[in-house]
């Protein structure tokens, strides 16, 4: 029965390019567009999760880990004609890399000076983009990045770009749960609920934090290598610090810490400011206001609704 | 040779020296009980040994192995279980992977077989669930394996705690004021559970406030006033030491 309904919407999911050429004949284009977006932003966000939802601590590096991925990719891709294949994985090796040499010095601080720590190292980050011109093209950009080449696999149209991205989802979401549950997630779990038992129970903190902290920051690096390749453009303004900000709405209001909920978080995100755009000047003030709704009504986020509407549904009578 | 032993250990903050030169040994089997009025030093001495506090001076040995200022996740994994003053347990875990927790490292640490589950990770993972039942059977806890940990009541969370840190099977085990703040029957089922642990040859030491429990279960009493060793001895002999007469109710 689950093992059917899963088959079939993986199969749904596949298909949704023909499904959407058959129903919205004129706007395949921007609706494929969207669902890119949404599989990548929702890739990156599971990995933002594993590093404040599971590991505990509130990083605010996680643009500069993206974006270390996207100019590593796109940079080897344009000036050094590197292929597609080696592009990525350098992409997530550096990140991954970067991580594991600020992930030490930043997990001697304590809860807020952690944040503070991982904002200004995205920050610098961000300043050296902009402002090593000759290296990054600064505010230039980086432009013409190849469409991804493998082998005799290209993935130049819309929706070759959209199983690529679901395949990418597929992949950091299954990496995540097999990270999440089972002794690895319980070991996570116990030094971000209480580091002193953890201890007790022969579980090294730093060794857990850090594991967390290097994938995390490495499948963001390797989501911007694949975000570059779709958009063929690299700026330095994608590296902001309102990435982070974007990414905290979308866990949180899906509900940190689980799957599902980041995964619609990440979902109803990517795809609020395009209902929004008939009301561009109201955006930002419909997100505050729902972000301050879902904090003080939904704590759980969507998730939590979800979970309790599901409960309500299985008793006898209703609630 | 002693299983477990201080010399010399050392403990000053700002100026105060909480733990001041306490030589201590304990051997394999014994039951020892650690007492002592509040601000002896107790606590501060079992974080020493633990690895939570790096000692300033002396040497911490176990197994005839020097730990002095050992992580305390390598000290818990060579075998000294501790439990916590506060009761400690992960509120958000149930019981049952409470004590999974406690025994998962033990087994292995491969991160990759965890990952993938791996054949070998899943049959330990079923021993150890195997283990965890049983020991929340033994504390009467196994009706409650399902639940978060955060629900259980005051004295459950304590049993469960303790069940926790037997888990691995621990050479030495510090508990740390296992009966305080439970009501009497659970402080007699812990003290059946200590008295078990001893018969099965554990080495136990414990701080405890509670005297009664101390007289009635302990091999050797050690007393601490001042982070110094005053007294050591059989109970009845400590019970009426003058010196410890006199750090407990003043001359």
């Amino acid at each position: 029965m689950r093992a059917g309904r899963f088959i079939l919407g993986s199969a749904a999911l596949v298909a949704v390019p023909w499904i959407v050429a058959a129903l919205l004949p004129g706007q395949q284009r921007y609706v494929l567009h969207v669902l890119i977006f949404t599989a990548l932003y929702g890739s990156l966000a599971l990995s933002y999760d594993l590093v404040v939802g599971h590991v505990g601590s509130l990083s605010l590096a996680h643009p500069a880990f993206f974006g270390l991925g996207a100019y590593t990719a796109a940079l080897l891709a344009t000036e050094g004609h590197w292929p597609f294949a080696a592009a990525l994985p350098a992409g997530v090796g550096l990140a991954a890399l970067v991580a594991l040499a600020v992930g030490v010095p930043m997990f001697r601080l304590t809860e807020h000076s952690f944040a503070m720590g991982t904002l200004g190292f995205a920050i610098v980050t961000q300043v050296v983009a902009t402002n090593w011109v000759d290296f990054t093209h600064g505010p230039l950009c980086v432009t013409g990045i190849p469409k991804p080449q493998v082998g005799a696999l290209r993935i130049a149209t819309l929706p070759a770009f959209y199983w690529m991205g679901l395949a990418t989802l597929a992949l950091v979401a299954l990496l995540y749960r097999g990270l999440t549950t089972f002794r690895l997630g319980r070991a996570f779990h116990a030094v971000r609920d209480n580091e002193t038992l953890a201890a007790a129970a022969s579980i090294d903190p730093l060794k857990y934090r850090m594991l967390g902290f290097v994938i995390g920051g490495a499948v963001a690096g390797g989501v911007g290598a694949l975000y570059v390749s779709y958009v063929g453009v690299l700026c330095p303004g994608e590296l902001t610090v309102s990435l982070s900000v974007n990414l905290l709405v979308m866990i949180f209001l899906g509900g940190i810490g689980t799957l599902r909920g980041v995964l619609v978080g990440a979902a109803a995100f990517t795809a609020l400011p395009e209902v929004l755009r008939m009301a561009p000047n109201w955006r930002m003030v419909i997100y505050g206001l729902l972000l301050l709704v879902i904090v003080i009504r939904a704590p759980d986020g969507l998730e939590g609704l979800i979970r309790r509407g599901s409960s309500l549904g299985r008793r006898p009578w209703g609630a | 040779m002693a299983l477990f032993e201080t010399r010399g250990l050392t403990k000053r903050f700002l100026g105060v020296t909480a733990v001041d030169g306490v030589d201590l040994s304990v051997e394999a089997g014994e039951l020892v009980s650690l007492i002592g009025p509040n601000g002896s030093g107790k606590t501060t001495l079992f974080n020493c040994v633990t690895g939570y506090l790096v000692p300033d001076e002396g040497r911490v040995t176990f197994r005839g192995r020097d730990v002095t200022g050992v992580a305390a996740h390598r000290i818990a994994r060579l075998g000294v279980g501790r439990t916590f003053q506060l009761v400690s347990v992960f509120p958000r875990l149930s019981a049952i992977e409470n004590l999974l927790t406690f025994l998962q490292q033990h087994q292995e640490e491969s991160l990759v077989g965890r990952l993938v589950r791996a054949p070998r990770v899943r049959r330990l993972e079923a021993a150890a669930v195997e283990r965890a039942r049983s020991l929340l059977d033994s504390v009467g806890l196994a009706a409650r394996a399902d639940v978060p940990a955060g629900t259980l009541s005051y004295g459950q969370r304590k049993l469960l705690a303790f069940a926790a840190a037997l888990m691995p099977d621990p050479e030495l085990l510090l508990l740390d004021e296992p009966a305080a703040a439970i009501n009497p029957t659970m402080i007699e089922q812990m003290k059946a559970q200590i008295r078990a642990l001893h018969r099965e040859g554990k080495t136990v030491l414990l701080v405890e406030h509670n005297m009664d429990v101390v007289m009635d279960i302990s091999q050797r009493v050690i007393v601490l006033d001042h982070g110094q060793k005053i007294a050591e001895g059989p109970p009845e002999v400590v019970r009426r030491d003058p010196k410890v007469v006199e750090a407990y109710f003043g001359r």
